[in-house]
């Protein structure tokens, strides 16, 4: 089953790979990893530098994270992180795996169970990342069914040009440019020699940093290879942070996999699966929370949306909580939170983005801030852009990604998010994607799926057939919403009602 | 803080085509500020900004849009009830100047009747130092200068990175803009004593009133 075995994906490289200037044959690099590093900067390393583990900067310009807060937190972190590799060296020896030393990079894990399912949830080690990721995610499956397919892609695809590979270009320089990985500037600026400004001419492109070479790779050959998606912004900072664990054709086939089977459609043309992802986000956060859905569930005109209308028209606050399902919390919050919620996902799949989002949901709610600011509840759309404004800036300040895991799995009267079952995920999904193409096929029947909004417009006269705020009319009514959540949040609300309120 | 008149509402929607600096404009009012590689804005960011005018005050709720393409699919939202719209483009792509005619199209078609718009050229800083030839410009003033004369439309040139004209383009707005435009409930909004202010973190600059004028 796994017969690329180690030596095929030889994890020795190290950073001074990364920044070998050389023009020495691409092709050499498709299968390496880029990261290395991980394990071998030490603590006080990271304490007195400027940048982390992963080569992002400890104090970015989004969020009002300082060096001492980071080095604060990351101080007992990092004796976390030393007990959470002793206990998976453990695991893996007690399967059978072998573990030679500190620099061993396993290949294979454990099969999937409830002690591993445990152990992801506290965080995977930092070396092992991308090869446990690809291993849980179904990485070799796959990989073994395409074998050299990346390399021909890559091949195949070096001098193309089209929209795709022209939005691929402006993205690239703009995918971490606070990784010093990504931006070879951080490099020199750190020497104390002047950075170099963004690449202008076709000269300078050529000298640009490895990863950015390995990232243009991957997102040309991901649009050619599903061309129903194409290139879509998000995509950088997914395969960005894929590149950062794990070799190009690796991150090339978990880009694959995350698209196809995890968050289906979602990156698509006419991004349907962010209109059905937020119709089930905001149906759960109705049946979830429902003080936030007091809240949010309105249109700016103050019309409280119904249950039948949720799907027609999608709450403003999605325009917020869409970016965290197109890019998987890649920027939304700290990046160790950003890890250790890819690691859960990557073992137990697409329920991990909804069971987070509606943890940050929560955390908004309770938030200091947020419960201070309630009083002067008006409803007035620039009140509820000031919380849109809030939703985007109170999650990069969630520091510590113990408390956000914490959270998310945490049961009150026997329930929490973490009781949200993929099967729940699936039906509701698939209940929402129905009723969504329903509305479609009454609406606009002579309407080519493939045109965009403004097509549909010309052709139809009628401004309110586009996705999200389209289909006015209510014939959603008497709509059978999914009768397992509802119950279960019942159940979970009366026995809330009777215990002092969530911490 | 206290202000002296009431803070008029103002939605501000920001369109054009990807990598144009719709984004870094925004960073450049609200924090005086500009990051080299910008990220992309996926989906919508929204700041607000306060920006006093002679003895008036406005309170500018910007939506920032994403500009690829694909994302078009959500912009009835953003530019519904909006008082004011900047129309984005790159003086050193043609293509950007192109999607901005449509945008301006668009706007006048479907946006409520009284929007205030103005056309921006953004990337000035790259053609500044340009003696002879204007290499790297593509799309000239009079193009720009013509097309905001044909619609009726404000015009700057601008540049986020060395904040040329960043200001006036908001103030310009904030001049135009009627005095009746903003719906009923808004309007007061930003007038209620002792209110918190959501924002946190790096977005935290609502309160500077030095970032406009």
């Amino acid at each position: 089953m796994h017969q690329r075995s180690e030596s095929n994906y030889s994890n020795n490289y190290s950073l001074l790979d990364m920044y070998k200037e050389d023009s020495e044959d691409e092709q050499n690099t498709l299968n390496t990893s880029k990261l290395d590093s991980i394990n071998q900067q030490t603590t006080k390393e990271i304490l007195n530098g400027d940048f982390d583990r992963y080569g992002f900067k400890k104090v970015s310009v989004h969020s009002s994270i300082t060096n001492e807060t980071y080095n604060d937190w990351f101080k007992e972190y990092a004796e976390f992180l030393k007990e959470r590799k002793t206990k998976w060296v453990m695991l893996l020896k007690s399967n059978g795996l072998q573990v030679d030393s500190e620099k061993t990079i396993p290949s294979r894990f454990p099969p999937k169970s409830d002690k591993v399912k445990k152990l992801i949830r506290k965080g995977i080690p930092g070396e092992w990342r991308g090869s446990a990721w690809f291993f849980y995610a179904g990485g070799y499956e796959k990989l073994n069914k395409h074998v050299g397919v990346y390399d021909k892609i890559v091949r195949d695809t070096k001098n193309l040009q089209n929209k795709d590979t022209d939005v691929i270009e402006r993205d690239l320089n703009r995918t971490f440019p606070d990784n010093i990985y990504f931006n070879g500037s951080l490099r020199s600026n750190q020497d104390g020699t002047p950075g170099k400004q963004k690449p202008q001419s076709q000269e300078e492109e050529k000298n640009s940093s490895p990863m950015i070479r390995s990232l243009r790779r991957v997102l040309v050959a991901f649009a050619h290879y599903q061309p129903q998606i194409g290139y879509c912004q998000s995509l950088n900072f997914l395969a960005g942070l894929l590149l950062l664990f794990m070799s190009e054709e690796r991150s090339f086939w978990l880009l694959v996999i995350l698209t196809e089977r995890i968050i289906p459609k979602v990156h698509s043309k006419n991004l349907e699966g962010v209109h059905t992802d937020q119709g089930v986000l905001m149906l759960c956060i109705k049946e979830y929370i429902p003080s936030l859905w007091s809240i949010l569930g309105k249109t700016f005109e103050g019309e409280v949306l119904s249950e039948d209308k949720i799907l027609t028209k999608l709450p403003p606050v999605t325009l917020v909580t869409s970016s965290w399902f197109m890019s998987v919390f890649v920027g939304v919050l700290p990046i160790e939170s950003v890890l250790r919620i890819w690691d859960i996902l990557w073992y137990e799949g697409s329920k991990t983005i909804f069971r987070f989002a509606l943890t940050l949901c929560k955390t908004c709610l309770e938030s200091e801030e947020f419960q201070n600011a309630k009083p002067r509840k008006k409803n007035t759309e620039l009140e509820q852009v000031e919380l849109f404004q809030f939703m985007q800036s109170f999650p990069k300040t969630l520091i510590n990604p113990n408390v956000l895991v914490d959270n998310c799995f945490k049961k009150i009267g026997g329930y929490g998010y973490g009781s949200i079952s993929q099967d729940e995920i699936n039906k509701c999904r698939e209940f929402v994607a129905k009723q969504r193409q329903k509305l479609k096929n009454k609406s606009n029947s002579v309407i080519n799926p493939e045109m965009n909004a403004q097509e549909r417009r010309l052709l139809t006269g009628d401004d309110d057939i586009h996705d999200v705020y389209g289909f006015n009319r209510s014939i959603m009514s008497g709509v059978a919403w999914n009768n397992n959540i509802s119950n279960k949040m019942k159940k979970r609300f009366s026995r809330k009602a009777s215990k002092s309120s969530l911490v | 803080m206290s202000f002296p008149n009431p803070a008029k509402a103002v939605k501000l929607v920001l369109l054009g085509e990807a990598a144009v600096g719709k984004s870094s404009l925004v960073l450049r009012f609200v924090s005086n500020d500009f990051q080299e590689n910008k990220e992309p804005t996926i989906g919508a960011a929204f700041l607000t900004q306060k920006c006093t005018i002679g003895d008036k005050t406005i309170k500018y709720e910007i939506w920032d849009t994403a500009g690829q393409e694909r994302f078009a699919s959500l912009a009835p939202m953003y530019y519904r009830n909006a008082q004011a719209a900047l129309v984005v483009y790159d003086i050193t792509k043609p293509a950007s100047f192109l999607k901005a005619r449509h945008w301006v199209k668009e706007l006048h078609e479907q946006a409520s009747k009284d929007i205030t718009i103005a056309l921006v050229g953004n990337k000035y800083d790259l053609v500044e130092d340009e003696n002879d030839g204007d290499t790297l410009r593509k799309v000239s003033v009079e193009e720009g200068q013509k097309l905001a004369e044909d619609e009726g439309l404000l015009f700057f040139e601008t540049s986020a990175k060395t904040s040329y004209n960043v200001n006036e383009v908001f103030v310009g707005i904030g001049t135009k803009i009627p005095e009746s435009s903003a719906p009923t409930g808004v309007q007061q909004a930003g007038n209620e004593a002792g209110r918190i202010d959501l924002t946190t973190g790096a977005a935290s600059t609502t309160q500077q009133t030095s970032g406009c004028c």
